[in-house]
C-alpha cells in the first residue's frame, strides 16, 4: 500500500514523499486558519453581551407577574401596597427611604443606571446618554414645582437621586424662582439650550417650551448616538431610539391637530428628523388640516395601519387617547421583537428597559389610584398597561 | 534523545491539532458560558451551582482531544516504548488529530452559546433547568462523532491494535 502512494504522489508530480506531506501540512494550516477565522469572528461578537444580558434577564425574571399584580391591587390601603413592594428586593432599599412614587422611579433610574454601567463599549453612548433622562425630569421637576410655590422638601421628594446633576439638586432645590434655577445650570450642557427657551417663558410665564426643548435635546441627541449603526446591534438600538423619536413627534403632532393649533405653532416642540418620519415628511404632517389628515399622511410608515384602525375610535370619541395607547403598544412591540430577534445582543437589553418602564408606570398607576380612595380594584386594573 | 522517524513526526502533528483546535472551541465556548454565568450569579447567587454546570459542559470537547492527543503520543511512540510509525499511519494519525480537533472547535463553541443561552433562560425561569440541559447537550454530538472517527482512525490506520 505504502509503495502505491509513493507511485501516485511521484505521479502527481511531487519530487519525493517529503514534499506532498509537507504541503499537505501546509494545506491543513491554511485550512484550519480559515476555519478558526470564520468561525471565531461571529462568536466573539455575542460575548460581550453574555455578561450583561444574563444580569437582565435574570432582572427579567424578577418583574412583576399577573399574580403579583392581583396580590397588590388587592391591598385596602398605601400602606398595604408600601408593605407589599418592601417584600421585593428591587424595592426594598428604597421602599423606607423615599415617598413611594419616588422611591418607583429611583428604582428605575438605578436600573438605567446598571444597564449604562454594564452594556459593551458599542452601545455604551447611547445608554450612558439616556441617563440624562434623570436630569431632564429633575429639571423639569424643579421648576414645575418652583412655579407651583412648593417648598425645599416637598420639591426633593420630587426629584430622582440618579444623574450628572445628582450633587447640585439641593442648591437647584434652594433657588428662588425659574430663572434662579437656569442660572445656577450654568456650566452644564442644559443652560444654553434653556436659555433659547427662557425668552419665550419670561414673555409668556408658560413653562412649556422650556419643558419641550429639554425633551427635545434629550431624544434628538441619543437618536443622534445610535444614528450610524456599526453592526446588528447598534441598528436595533437606532430602531429602537427612532421609533421613540418618531412616536413623541406623532403624538405632539396629533395633540396639536386635536386643538386645531396650525405649523408656527407645532414646529418649535418638534424633533427635526426622525426615523421613519423624516424632516420632510414632518413638514407635511404639521401642515394637515386636521387629524384624519395626518393619519392618512403616515400612509407607507409602520405607524399608518395602528392610526387607521384606531381613526374611527377618535371620531367617536374625540378623545387622542386611543392613538396613543396604539403608539405606546407600538413601541412595547417593537421592543419585544428586538429582544427575540437579537438574543445574543442588544435585544434581551432593550426587551428589558421597556418592560421595567412599563411595570413602574403600572405600579404608579396602582399608587395613584389607591390614593383616589374612590377608585375600585377593577377600574385601576383596566388602567394597567 | 531517540530519532524520531517521519510517521511517528506526522503524528506529533495529529496529536497537536486534536488537542490545540478542540482545546480553541473548548475555551471559547466555556468562556462564553462562564461570562453568561457570572452575571447571572451576580443577580442571584443560587445560581452558583447551576451556572458551573452549565460552564463545565463545553470542556468535554477538550478532554476528547486531550484523549485522543496522549493516544497518539503513547501509540506512535512519541511516549513509552519507542515505535517507528509508518508514513501512512501517521498521515491516519494527522487525520484522527483533525476529526476530533475540528469537531471540537465547532461543538466547543456551540455548547458554549447554547450553555450562555440557557443560564440567562434559568435565571429568567428555574423551570429551564432541564431543557437548558438538553439543548446544551445536543451541540456534544458533533465533537462525539469527531471522537469517534479519531478512534476507528486510529484502529483501522495501524496506529493502535496491531
Amino acid at each position: 500500500m505504502a509503495e502505491d502512494i509513493t507511485t501516485l504522489i511521484t505521479g502527481l508530480g511531487f519530487p519525493s514523499v517529503e514534499a506532498f506531506i509537507a504541503l499537505l501540512i501546509i494545506a491543513i494550516a491554511v485550512i484550519a486558519l480559515i476555519a478558526v477565522i470564520s468561525t471565531i469572528r461571529p462568536v466573539l461578537s455575542m460575548y460581550p453581551y453574555t455578561y450583561p444580558n444574563a444580569r437582565v434577564r435574570a432582572r427579567k425574571g424578577r418583574l412583576f407577574t399577573d399574580k403579583q399584580y392581583t396580590e397588590i391591587l388587592e391591598s385596602q390601603s398605601l400602606e398595604e401596597v408600601k408593605n407589599y413592594l418592601r417584600g421585593i428586593p428591587d424595592y426594598t432599599k428604597y421602599i423606607d427611604e423615599f415617598p413611594l412614587e419616588k422611591a418607583l422611579d429611583t428604582q428605575l433610574a438605578e436600573t438605567y443606571d446598571l444597564v449604562a454601567r454594564i452594556a459593551p463599549d458599542n452601545s455604551k453612548d447611547a445608554f450612558n446618554f439616556l441617563l440624562k433622562k434623570w436630569d431632564i425630569r429633575n429639571i423639569k421637576s424643579i421648576i414645575i414645582a418652583k412655579e407651583a410655590g412648593l417648598d425645599a422638601d416637598e420639591t426633593m421628594n420630587l426629584l430622582v437621586p440618579f444623574g450628572e446633576l445628582s450633587d447640585k439638586l439641593n442648591t437647584l432645590v434652594d433657588a428662588e424662582n425659574v430663572t434662579e434655577v437656569l442660572n445656577g445650570l450654568e456650566g452644564t450642557d442644559y443652560a444654553p439650550i434653556l436659555e433659547d427657551a427662557l425668552p419665550v417663558y419670561q414673555e409668556t410665564g408658560i413653562l412649556l417650551p422650556l419643558e419641550a426643548s429639554l425633551d427635545k435635546y434629550l431624544l434628538e441627541n441619543l437618536l443622534r448616538t445610535a444614528a450610524t449603526p456599526e453592526d446588528d446591534n447598534t441598528a436595533y438600538l437606532h430602531e429602537y431610539i427612532g421609533n421613540i423619536v418618531d412616536i413623541s413627534n406623532i403624538k405632539i403632532i396629533l395633540r396639536a391637530k386635536a386643538d386645531g393649533l396650525n405649523f408656527e405653532d407645532i414646529e418649535p416642540y418638534m424633533i427635526s428628523n426622525g426615523y421613519q418620519v423624516r424632516e420632510w415628511k414632518l413638514k407635511d404632517l404639521m401642515e394637515s388640516e386636521d387629524v384624519a389628515g395626518v393619519v392618512n399622511g403616515l400612509e407607507g410608515t409602520d405607524y399608518a395601519p395602528m392610526l387607521s384602525e384606531s381613526l374611527n375610535d377618535y371620531q367617536e370619541t374625540g378623545s387622542i387617547a386611543t392613538f396613543e395607547t396604539a403608539l405606546d403598544h407600538h413601541v412595547n412591540e417593537t421592543a419585544n421583537r428586538i429582544s427575540l430577534k437579537n438574543q445574543f445582543g442588544i435585544g434581551p437589553m432593550i426587551g428589558y428597559l421597556n418592560k421595567k418602564e412599563k411595570e413602574i408606570k403600572n405600579l404608579k398607576t396602582i399608587v395613584r389610584g389607591k390614593k383616589e380612595q374612590d377608585l375600585s380594584t377593577s377600574v385601576i386594573k383596566e388602567m394597567l398597561v | 534523545m531517540a530519532e524520531i522517524v517521519l510517521g511517528t513526526a506526522l503524528a506529533a502533528i495529529g496529536a497537536g491539532l486534536a488537542v490545540g483546535m478542540a482545546g480553541l472551541g473548548s475555551g471559547i465556548g466555556q468562556g462564553i458560558a462562564a461570562a453568561g454565568s457570572v452575571g447571572a450569579v451576580a443577580e442571584d447567587e443560587d445560581m452558583f451551582a447551576r451556572g458551573i454546570i452549565f460552564t463545565a459542559l463545553p470542556e468535554t470537547q477538550a478532554i476528547y482531544g486531550f484523549l485522543i492527543a496522549i493516544l497518539l503520543m503513547v501509540f506512535s511512540g512519541i511516549m513509552g516504548a519507542p515505535k517507528e510509525l509508518a508514513v501512512t499511519s501517521g498521515l491516519a494519525a494527522i487525520g484522527a488529530g483533525a476529526a476530533v480537533g475540528f469537531a471540537g472547535l465547532g461543538s466547543g463553541m456551540g455548547q458554549g452559546i447554547t450553555a450562555s443561552s440557557a443560564v440567562g433562560a434559568v435565571v429568567e425561569n428555574e423551570d429551564m433547568f432541564a431543557r437548558g440541559i438538553i439543548f446544551t447537550a445536543l451541540s456534544e454530538t458533533q465533537a462525539i462523532y469527531g471522537f469517534l472517527i479519531a478512534i476507528l482512525l486510529m484502529v483501522f490506520g495501524g496506529i493502535m491494535g496491531g
